[in-house]
Order: C-alpha cells, then structure tokens, then sequence
C-alpha cells in the first residue's frame, strides 16, 4: 500500500512538474470553452427543450474531441517514456510488484483526468445560474455525468496505459491510443445503423457513445459500469502481462 | 552473497549469456570484465530480477532470482549503466521516493537519505533539479539511490563511465569505502579500476567465462612473463637473430636508432628474468649496452590477451 500510494505520487506530481500536464489542460480548456461558446450562441436563438447536462456533454461533437484529444496526451508518458530515459530498469528492480507499478500509473492517470475534467460540471450550473429559462438542470443528471465521465476516462486511460507499455515512443503511443478510441467512439454510432434486434442491444451495451448519452439524461445503468470496469481490469490485466513477458524476451 | 551457475540468456537466436558459473563471497568486491556486449550487463539484469534468465540458476543471498525475484530486489542495490534519473525531481526528492519505494521505513527515511548523501558527497545538493546537474552528480546521486536502503549487495554497472578523471577518483575513492560494508560486483572494462578496487576479477568473453581470479593471480597464471626494453648498439640483423635464439621470448621488435643504437623489446612468455642473458650476449658479442629495463605485464596486456580485444575504450554497450 504505501509502495503503491508513493508511486502514485511521484506520478501525479510529474504531471505538474513537466509541460504536459498544462498541455492536457489548456487542451481541454480551449475545447470545452469553445462547446461552451457555442452552446450559448444556440441558446440565444430560443430556449432549449433537453437537459443542459446533454447539450454540453454526450450530445456536443466539442466534448468527443476534447475527451479524444486530452486522454492520449494524459498516458502516452506512462510507460513510454520511462522505457526510454532508462528509469523503468531502476522501478522495476525496485522491491515493487509489477501489478502495483501499473495500478499507480494508472490510478495517477485517472485521478488527473479527474481533476482536468470534474470541474466542468460547473459549466451546466453556471448556465443555469446566469439564464434559469434557457434550459432544465437536474442535479441527478449532473452527477450522472460526474459518474460517466470517471467511468469513461477510467477505461480510455486504461487503454491508453496499454498503448504506453507497448512502444517507447510517446508520439507513437499517443496515436495508437487516438485511434484506438476513435474507433471505439465510431463503433458507438453502431446502433443506429442496425436493425437486427440482438446485433442492436450488443451494440447499444458496449456503445460509449450510447452510455454518455444516458448518463446526460440522468439514466444510471449498472450494465455501462459493468462495461467500463471490467474493460479497465482487462486493459491493466494486460498491461501487466506485457512488462511481464519483457522480462523474458529482453 | 552470489551464486551463479549455467546461467543462460539467449534473444531469440541470440546466446548473450552462455551457461556462465561463478560465485561471489560475503564482503568481496569483484569486477566483471569483458569487452562491449560480452554479455555483462544481460548478467546484471538478471541478478536484479529485470531479466528472466532462460536457463541455469542464480542466486542472490540465497534468493533465487527467478522465484523469488522480490526478496532478491529488496537486498540489492543496482545502478544502471546508463544511470537513469527522474529529471524533473530534486535530489531530495528522488531519494526520499527511492528510499520509501525500497521500504526504508519511514522513522528512518531522513536519517537514511542523509547519511547516504553525505557519503556520495551531496550534502549541499538536495535541493538541485536532477536534470541540471553535472554528470559527475548524477553518478552520485544514481549511487546514493543504489545505497539508500543499506543493500546487502551493490550491482554497479560501468560505474565510472564517462566521468573526468578527477570525478572518476572521487567515484573510486567512493567505492572503494563502500567495501567494507557491502559486497559489489561492479562491470566495467577499465582496468586500472580494477586492480585499485577489486579483490577478485570475472573475465566474461562472448557470453562466456573465459577467466575468474584475483588480478595478481591472473597476472601469474594466464599472463605470466614480462616484457624487456634494452638498448644495444651493433648490427641490426644479427641483434634480432640473437635475441630470437634467448629462451621464452614470445615476440621481439627492434628498431635502429641513430648510431648504430638498436632498440629492442622482446615479450617474454615465462616468469623468468632474461635480463642476465642480454648482459652475456652483448658482453659475449661486444655489443655494447647502454639500457635494460623489465617491466612487469599489466593486468591490461592479460585482459587484451585473454579477450583479443584489441581496443579497450569505454563505449556504449548494445542494448538489447
């Protein structure tokens, strides 16, 4: 446990001691300022029926970028770039075990992600504050995404994790992550392509996109928590299996 | 402390380590010698548990390193060739995080972390960014995280790469009073390092053990001989026949001087004095002698022997 708490430190001072935790902030900021902007420039046109919570989060195209963007910038060090400095020889013949290394860059990955991300939650509140007409905020629904977020950043930094341990390239490791969770979010438009009933509710079980919608609706459905984290545990599961298996081939 | 046998790596069609067998006693500083990608540093990756042998067993302190990887990585202190640091953190901090991740226990974490600074001589650096010091510094500070935790055992790999001379004594000296307290094996392929440092020396040549002794033994055994210089004044062509017929000379080489003055040198491949013999042909002869010296082989002439390296430089192993 504390091996584990003193990694996850060392992890998540980094992201404030090197350039890229600013880099994934005023990513994120430029994107969801923009979302914001222009959700207010609709608003201005009348009015909206839906929750506010869907029209910034789920249902914005700005949201999808920025989460697609901010997640790769987040991992790709990971693993990466200590295989390439060197510094991975030194932690892992530290008395550490390989499934705790993980766990701690994984969870300082998250709760940075968090931190980037939690506070946007304020963006529908403050919505509602300056305008109450412009729209419906439900505080259920807000949490409901809080929910959704974490769920969805704890798998897409999952994969991003693995995508690290692979290459000691950060760049590349950035990519493959990208496109990984590029596809993942195409795959997620599955749903309204398919009539078939079994081939629908496969695809709407495992669609991100489908579970962020719900989740801005304020719908909390135990089947997407059983989706993101056993795709999180089998991620990292694999994750460990790779720095394993490099013990041997060298 | 260390006990290695048949232990094999190989990388695909690659044997970097081939069934090499040695041991290494409780308090013994021992080098590890051998040319570039012999297969040193494949050998201390698998005694600090970052590479799993393919065959044979090696045992640290009893640990199998296979096994019981964990036990054996609590007891060593293992400094990487290339001394990889977290650039972004202060000195400090880098050995306050190393010392917690090596289980020092928190009461004696800061008694800890300053009595290693103050033997790798940090004391007044704790709160410089890693990534601005010197490459003298980084040594240390890469030492003094190998130390933090009071190992049992130090693997040093290439301790000394790199450094100025005066940085290089320094990280000797270091070494060398870290030997009464810990056993080391420590890489390297500069000899005079070497013979200053280590009791007993491993000789390791294409991911095989070609010799294992102490550096004056391996002198005597596998050396033997010396070499002498003299300066003869008289025909060149006759000298050289003359010395080719004195017993146990391996190679001569003679180079005219001006005046009829013949330099020669003759390595001689026994422990036996040819000095007398050179006397009596120059008096035998009337050749006139106007210098004789015998020098002692030096480890470095055993090693470049025993390896056929023929340069010794320090360069960038192959990564495997």
């Amino acid at each position: 446990m504390r091996v584990l708490l003193t990694l996850l430190r060392r992890e998540l001072r980094a992201y404030f001691l090197t350039p890229v935790g600013y880099v994934v902030i005023t990513l994120f900021l430029v994107l969801m300022g923009l979302s914001f902007t222009m959700l207010i420039r609709v608003l201005t046109q009348g009015p909206s029926m839906a929750g506010l919570t869907q029209a910034v989060y789920g249902e914005s195209l700005f949201f999808w970028i920025a989460m697609l963007m901010t997640v790769p910038v987040t991992t790709m060090r990971l693993f990466a770039e200590e295989a390439r400095m060197g510094t991975l020889e030194t932690l892992l013949t530290a008395p550490v075990r390989y499934p705790v290394v993980v766990l701690a860059k994984f969870l300082a990955a998250w709760l940075f992600f968090l931190l980037v991300w939690l506070p946007s939650l304020l963006y529908p509140w403050l919505l509602y504050q300056m305008s109450p007409d412009s729209g419906v905020l439900d505080v259920g629904s807000l949490a409901a995404v809080g929910l959704g977020i974490a769920m969805l950043g704890s798998l897409f930094i999952a994969i991003g994790l693995l995508a690290s341990v692979l290459t000691r390239n950060q760049a590349t490791a950035a990519m493959i992550t990208l496109t990984v969770l590029a596809v993942l979010l195409f795959y997620g438009f599955t749903p309204y392509w398919t009539q078939h009933p079994v081939l629908q509710q496969v695809a709407r079980a495992s669609s991100v996109l489908m579970h962020m919608l719900d989740f801005s609706r304020g719908m909390v459905d135990s089947r997407a928590f059983v989706f993101y984290l056993s795709g999180t545990g089998l991620m990292l599961f694999a994750a460990v299996q790779v720095l394993e298996s490099r013990r041997w081939r060298g | 402390m260390i006990s290695v046998s048949h232990l094999t790596k190989r990388y695909r069609a690659f044997t970097a380590v081939d069934e090499i067998s040695f041991e290494v006693g409780q308090g013994e500083v021992v080098g590890f010698l051998g040319p570039n990608g012999a297969g040193k540093t494949t050998t201390m990756r698998m005694l600090a548990g970052y590479l799993v042998p393919t065959g044979g067993e090696a045992r640290v302190a009893g640990y199998d390193v296979r096994t019981e990887s964990l036990e054996v990585r609590r007891r060593i202190g293992y400094l990487p060739e290339t001394i990889p640091l977290y650039p972004e953190m202060r000195v400090d901090e880098y050995l306050r995080h190393r010392a917690r991740l090596k289980r020092v226990p928190s009461r004696r974490l800061s008694q800890m972390v300053a009595e290693v600074k103050e033997r790798c001589g940090l004391l007044a650096m704790g709160k410089e960014v890693i990534g601005r010091l010197s490459r003298g510094y980084r040594q240390r500070v890469g030492l003094a995280d190998a130390l933090v935790h009071d190992p049992d055992l130090l693997l040093l790999d290439e301790p000394t790469l790199g450094l100025d001379p005066e940085q290089n004594k320094q990280v000797r000296d270091l070494i060398q009073s870290l030997a009464d307290r810990h056993t080391i094996l420590m890489c390297t392929h500069i000899l005079p390092e070497v013979e200053q440092t280590c009791q007993r020396v491993v000789i390791i040549k294409g991911g095989k053990i070609i010799a294992a002794d102490t550096p004056e033994q391996l002198r005597n055994r596998l050396g033997g001989g010396n070499r002498i210089r003299a300066e003869i004044r008289g025909p060149a062509a006759e000298i050289e026949r003359a010395l080719n017929q004195l017993p146990h000379v391996e190679r001569s080489a003679i180079r005219t001087l001006h005046a009829n003055w013949v330099e020669c040198r003759l390595d001689v491949s026994h422990e036996v004095d040819l000095r007398t013999n050179l006397y009596e042909l120059s008096v035998s002869r009337g050749w006139p002698l106007r210098e004789l010296h015998l020098f002692s082989r030096s480890l470095e002439e055993v090693y470049l022997r025993l390896t056929g390296d023929r340069v010794s430089r320090p360069g960038v192993e192959k990564q495997p």
